[in-house]
This record gives C-alpha cells, structure tokens and sequence, in this order.
C-alpha cells in the first residue's frame, strides 16, 4: 500500500513536468508532439546525437560525483563550478609547459594536474569548515567568482595567446589530446574517465575503511568523535577529493573537446552537477545515469529549437522544476504516501 | 573636469551601483534573521527585474512596473519558503532549484513575448530627483540628494529596518526563531509564520531590487540581467553582519568597488578588470575567516524546523 502511494507520488510529479513542458511548449505557440519528436531525434536519433549526450555528460558525471562524495561526508560542495574553472587552467598549463612530452605522458599529466588544482581549490573552503567550522555553502559561492575571474586573468595574461587578439590560450600541442573513442564524433575518452572514476568512488564509499570514515562523518559526527574518527581530517579528505573529480571533469574538457583554455570554459556544469548529485541520491552509478539524462534534456532541447522553434531556456524550466518537485514531493503527496520519517 | 566633480561623479555612481544591492541585502537580512539562508536571492532579483519590465513596457507606468516587480519577488520568494519552510527541504538547493527556474521563466518569457528582434523593447526609467538645497552640498549632495527614487526607497529602508530590529516586537521575535526556533515555539510564537513573513519581506525588497535594475537604471531587459547580483547582495549580508547599517555601508563599499572597475577599464590601466570585480569576493572570505567565533550568525540559520521533533 505504502509503495503503491509512493510510486502514485513519483508518477504524479514526472506528470506535474510532463504537463509544464507541454504548457510551455505549446504556449511558444509550437506543437508539443513535434517538438517531443524533434527532441528525441535530436538526443537519440543519431549517432551523433546520442555521442553529443555523453560528450556533455562526462563533465556532469565527473563533477557530479565528486559532489556526492562530499555530500556523503557531509561537505555541501557548491565550488565545484571554480574547481572545474581551475582543472581546466591547471591542465591547459601543464600542456603549456611541457609540449614536448609524448603522448603517453602529456594527456595523463594533464589530467592530474587538473585533478591536483581542483583539489587543492576545494581543500581551502574544507579546511575552514574542518578547522574553523565555517559554513562551506557561501565559501564555495565565493571561491567560484574568484576562480572564474582569476582563469578570466589568466587568459589575458599569463596563458594568453599572443597570435590572437581574444582572450583564451594558444591552441595545446596534440600530445595533450584525449584521444577520440568514435570515429567521426567529439566523443572522447573522458567518458570511460568518467565511468572508472564512478567504479573507484563506489568502492571508496562502500567498500574501504576511509570511505566508512567519511560516511560516519557525514551521517553523524559526533557519533564518528567519539568512536575516535577525525572529522576535521576526513571533511578535508572528502573535500580535496571532490574538488579534484570537479578538476579532472575541467581537463577533460580543455583535453578532450576545447583543446584551449577559453573564458566560459564551463556554462554552469558545476552548479548541473549539484543536480546530477540529487538526481543520482548521491550514489556512483545513480550520478552516471542522472548527468546523462540531464545531458540528453540539453542536446535534446537544442535540436527542439532548431526543428521547432522552442528556446532551449525550456531546458532550465525544467531543471528548476524538477529539483522543486523532488524537494515538495514528500510534503506535497503527504496523503498519498504518509509521512516519510526520517530518511533522506 | 576638476578632481573634485570627478570625486562627486563617483560618489554619485557607486550609490546607484550599490542601490540593488543595498535593497536585495536588506531583505536577506530579514530572512536570515528569521533563519532562512536563501542562496535563491538571485532568483527573487531576476523575477523583480522581468516582472517590473513587462508591466511597465506594456503600460508606461513606473509605479505599475514597481508594484509588478515586488510580486514577481514575492512569487520567487515565498516559493523558497514553500519549500525550506512547509517542506523542510535543504535551503541551499531549494535556493539553487529557484535560480534556474527563474534564469529559464525569464528568458523564457521574454522570447515568447518580442522573440529574437534586434531592437530592444524599452521600458521608461526612474529619473533622478533632485532635493532642493541639500543636493546643492559638494560631494555628498549629489550623491545621496539627487538620484532615483528607488536609491530614496533604499535609505528608507535602512532607517526603517533599524526601527523593526531594534525597536519593534516583531523585529526581537524575527531574531528568536532564528537563535533558537524551538525557544519561541515553546512561548508560543509560530515559527513557520515568523519565517513566512520574513521571506515576504525578502521577497518585497529583492523585487523592488529588480525593479531598480531595470525601472531604475537600465530600461530594458535581457536574459540573465541581474548577473549575479543575487549573489553579490549576499555578499554585503555576511559583510554587514546583518545589521541594517552594515549592509547598506557594505553594498555602498561593493558599489564602489564596481563603479571603480568601470573607471578602471575606460582609464586603461592595463590591469585586468577581472582584478576588481574579484576583489569582493577575496573581502568576503576574508571577512568570514576574521570573524570566527564571535558567533554574529543566527544559531539555527540554515536549519529547518519541525516541531514534533526536539
């Protein structure tokens, strides 16, 4: 009876959804059924359509879980947006820096050293909430604007092409390239990145002493005091490492798709991977599926604009709502699935 | 021009820069008190700006485009409470939930009502009043005396919130549900309606916020215009601990800090205007990491309430 009025209450927010697409949809004056077919076909109708979903889902997945990893020790990470910003500049420059590496070597020093700057980025707001108790939720907000403006310096300054009169970094030598896994599309490597690092997350979390710690943090922390677990030591662990899952999802996009450090290098990934995090419930392979679904919402509703006409800000409509609905749903359908104690 | 017009020019520029944000903190600062955290404030701004633009585009009418605006803030504003209130969802993601939706409903609209045309649609824009005598003062003058009335609704605000907080019953039980909400359920005050009502007021002042970007400044709108000012005003809350004072002097300070960056840029100093616009940010941090354990944060600021459980 009680798993009855719980899927009753799942189904009637995906069709309070359904109904504000189709409203919206139709009050851009459009058909809502071409628009649904163009939305299919643009995100799975093709190859290419379906290569651009994963194309956009690697950095969601990547970022996305290093989000849950932190909410599981109970680090709310919002940063992940500057930690993806300054993976991709940490990248760009090890590419810079070392152009005559083999191919071998350059690619996955890239990407470490995007993973490095990402974490050394989150470890900061982390140690403050570790040492000092500070709220990490306007820390992060913080550090985001300082990354994004320090990356804006970077490319006028330091990392700046000297050939071109706009402000991004010199094209990277092809040594640092991930390489491209279907012929004839964007769709590279930092996918299968992506999936081991959702395997090596889930048996962290599930299956190791330290990811015990972290969650015994996470749950409860004075609880984990008490049994002689660090808080402080284990939030600045589950920080540094979700920062660096946000950098390495930022050097996978300057060493698999951009192939330069550019301003806007991120259009809001990290803020989608807070998303992605609670769309998955914080679990590896729930955040795999989630940042690919959410990538689809994005291809697909391009190819709706293009084939229909509807502005592609359906896309945020939707997310919004959807986060809204996930937040309401307990209370909103109370009568439908009684209270629903305690767990989150 | 004398260095002393250019000081007053500049005066005048960061008041007017700092207007939004001095009216978005204040309301922040009610609804932090009362114990919501509402990172939505980006929403509530963006909601004010759009709903201000389309009534006053379609009639004319700035006081119609000002009463729009301060609904589409309560709109934004009250679903937050909704949410982090009568839900007891997370505050923080119930704030970033808003902040998309808004991004999207705005430009959303918007598309639909003038589609992608090259030529803005305008809305009229709050002119400048100047007060006898006093906007006549050197430097002062034309900085506080002779600008729009939405800068003139933000200094009303201060003096009145510092009445509210200080002086007012309702401004001490605003502060008791934020310290400690089961404290002043047990004396009988509703915590959910303190926190309704605080949200109202945020949602009021954010919209009136928007408002002044668009009716105020601008005259027109475009997607995304609040440009995380949302976020700035959010700033100048933790920067003026909450207190009405602080937070119009900490929104004049980042006002000034913006206004700077655009002298900077036409003066060509060489100096990324990135430097500047970072420069609130770093302040921000700063001052959190300064004022550690001098407890200026309500105790249950960020925390939902449910009263069946202790």
């Amino acid at each position: 009876m009680r798993a009855l009025g719980l899927a009753l209450s799942y189904a009637a927010s995906g069709l309070v959804l359904l109904a504000a697409a189709a409203g919206a949809i139709a009050a851009a004056g459009c058909d809502p059924a071409a628009a649904a077919a163009g939305f299919a076909r643009g995100a799975f109708g093709s190859v290419y359509g379906l290569s651009e979903v994963v194309v956009r889902a690697t950095p969601l997945a990547l970022a996305g879980l290093g989000v849950a990893l932190g909410f599981r020790a109970g680090f709310f990470n919002i940063g992940s947006e500057g930690q993806i910003y300054l993976g991709a500049a940490g990248a760009t420059a090890t590419a810079l820096l070392f152009p005559g590496l083999p191919p071998w070597a350059l690619a996955p020093l890239c990407l470490l050293a995007g993973a490095a700057a990402g974490g050394a980025w989150a470890a900061v707001p982390g140690l403050l909430k570790a040492r000092f108790g500070l709220s990490e939720a306007i820390n992060t907000i913080m550090f985001n604007y300082i990354a994004i403006n320090l990356v804006g310096i970077l490319v006028r300054t330091l990392l700046k092409d000297p050939a071109n009169p706009l402000p991004m970094s010199p094209r990277l030598p092809e040594a640092s390239f991930l390489p491209v896994i279907v012929p004839g599309t964007r769709l590279h490597a930092g996918f299968l990145l992506a999936l081991a690092s959702a395997a090596f997350v889930a048996v962290l979390i599930g299956w190791t002493k330290a990811g015990f710690r972290m969650r015994a943090v996470g749950l409860a922390p004075r609880a984990a005091a008490a049994c002689g677990i660090s808080v402080a030591g284990n939030v600045l662990l589950a920080s540094t490492l979700s920062g660096a899952l946000a950098g390495l999802a930022g050097a996978s996009e300057i060493a698999g798709v951009h192939h330069r450090l550019l301003e806007g290098i991120s259009p809001g990934f990290g803020y989608l991977a807070i998303i992605v995090a609670l769309l998955g419930r914080n679990r590896p392979a729930g955040v795999v599926a989630s940042a690919l679904g959410i990538a689809a919402l994005q291809v697909g509703s391009t190819a709706m604009q293009r084939s229909a006409g509807v502005p592609t800000s359906i896309a945020w409509i939707i997310m919004g709502l959807l986060v809204a609905l996930i937040l309401a749903r307990p209370t909103l359908f109370r009568s439908l699935i009684g209270a629903e104690g305690g767990k989150r | 021009m004398s260095s002393l017009g250019e000081l007053s020019t500049f005066a005048a520029a960061s008041v007017r820069m700092a207007t939004p944000l001095a009216l978005a903190g204040l309301g922040e600062a009610y609804s932090e008190r009362s114990g919501i955290l509402n990172i939505g404030l980006e929403s509530i701004i963006l909601s004010g700006a759009f709903c201000g633009f389309m009534a006053a585009n379609a009639t004319m009418s700035l006081a119609l485009g000002v009463l729009a605006g301060v609904a589409g803030g309560l709109l934004m504003s009250l679903l937050h409470a909704y949410l982090s209130v009568s839900c007891r969802a997370d505050q923080t993601i119930a704030g970033l939930a808003l902040n998309f939706l808004a991004a999207g409903l705005t430009s959303y609209a918007f598309l639909l009502r003038f589609g992608k045309s090259t030529d803005l649609p305008r809305c009229p824009v709050a002119p400048p009043i100047a007060i006898p005598v006093l906007s006549d003062i050197p430097l002062l003058g034309p900085a506080l005396f002779d600008q729009n009335a939405f800068a003139y609704a933000s200094f009303a605000t201060v003096a009145l919130s510092v009445l509210v907080f200080r002086r007012s019953e309702w401004g001490l039980s605003l502060c008791a549900v934020g310290e400690s909400p089961q404290a002043a359920d047990s004396v009988g005050l509703s915590v959910e309606r303190t926190r309704y009502a605080a949200a109202a007021v945020n949602g009021a002042l954010g919209g009136l916020a928007g408002a002044a970007i668009t009716l105020g400044s601008l005259g027109f709108f475009m997607e995304n215009v609040s440009s995380g000012k949302g976020y700035i005003a959010l700033v100048a809350v933790i920067l003026g601990r909450r207190q009405p004072l602080g937070v119009f002097a900490a929104a004049l300070l980042l006002g000034a800090a913006d206004a700077l960056q655009f002298r900077a840029q036409a003066m060509g100093l060489g100096i990324p205007s990135q430097a500047f616009i970072m420069f609130p940010y770093v302040a921000t941090v700063l001052v959190l990491l300064f004022s550690i354990g001098k407890g200026s944060e309500p105790a249950a600021l960020g925390k939902s309430f449910d009263r069946s459980r202790r």
